[in-house]
């Protein structure tokens, strides 16, 4: 958004407001969805929301339009949360991010993350059980699979979207899938799936 | 995709960690028509465990579209255009 460098450009208010409405709102949907999963919490979700298209209209001469104002969007989204919103974030602080991902990067991972996870048992996951797993993932696992699965988004445009390169954005969809499975694993042993 | 004779299939991957990474790039429509065309057309119909883990993360996804969206809460909306509105001068 601001910090990148594209030409300015200076549409009128009729055209900012055609931009608002037809561009950025029909996105609010999957807009919400994104700020919820990444909040954990109704009225977070609803101010970062809020916060977001707000700032989007405030920067609008920042957007191009041809671009891609879903990402666009997604990108501020991301970055408000990361100023605005992780620091009073309820949750107690979690270990070092790099540490985590070192450690999801080792080769142990790879031997321990095979669950032999079957497509019956995910059939009969009716309730919340793929919700709450995806809700337990560290937030930079849980970010890439929203964009990735949720969202349709390509790797180049999650890489814009988080500013890491693309190979990192492709070893963390990997790393993610694996916990994902991994606990959705234990969810299907719980319903008495026996080899799950 | 046909479904195959999973009695014929060969119970183990020889090459599992590319098979993993190529059924990721499939999956995620970052795969070239050729790459898909091997591997969906060729390789599944003989590997069982990719076959599975194909199908197993087909649906995963499915679920995930299915079970984990909502929409935005349309008083939020409303307060949303509402204050654009007043940013815009008339």
């Amino acid at each position: 958004m601001e910090e990148e460098l594209v030409p300015k450009q200076h549409y009128s208010d009729a055209e900012k407001q055609r931009i608002f409405d037809n561009e950025f709102m029909p996105h609010i949907n999957s807009m919400y969805n994104f700020a919820y999963r990444l909040t954990l919490d109704q009225d977070d979700s609803k101010d970062l929301l809020q916060d977001t298209y707000l700032k989007a209209f405030r920067f609008i001469d920042s957007f191009q339009q041809g671009t891609n104002a879903k990402a666009w969007l997604f990108r501020i989204l991301k970055n408000s949360f990361i100023n605005d919103y992780r620091k009073k974030s309820k949750e107690p602080s979690k270990v070092d991010y790099q540490d985590v991902e070192s450690y999801y990067n080792s080769e142990d991972v790879d031997r321990q993350i095979t669950p032999d996870l079957r497509v019956e048992a995910l059939r009969d996951m009716i309730g919340d059980e793929i919700s709450n797993a995806l809700n337990a993932l560290d937030i930079d696992f849980r970010t890439v699979i929203i964009l990735c699965d949720l969202e349709g988004f390509k790797y180049d445009e999650m890489a814009k979207i988080l500013d890491i390169p693309i190979g990192t954005v492709r070893s963390r969809l990997h790393r993610a899938r694996n916990l994902l499975k991994e606990k959705l694993s234990t969810y299907a042993k719980q319903m008495g799936y026996k080899n799950a | 995709m046909s479904i195959p004779d999973q009695s014929k299939m060969k119970s183990n991957c020889s090459n599992q960690k590319d098979c993993m990474e190529m059924l990721q790039l499939i999956v995620d429509g970052e795969a070239s028509p050729e790459q898909k065309e091997h591997f969906l057309k060729h390789h599944l119909e003989e590997c069982l465990p990719c076959y599975k883990n194909y199908h197993l993360e087909v649906e995963i996804r499915q679920l995930l579209k299915t079970k984990c969206t909502g929409e935005a809460p349309a008083d939020l909306i409303e307060i949303i255009k509402a204050r654009v509105a007043q940013n815009t001068p008339h």
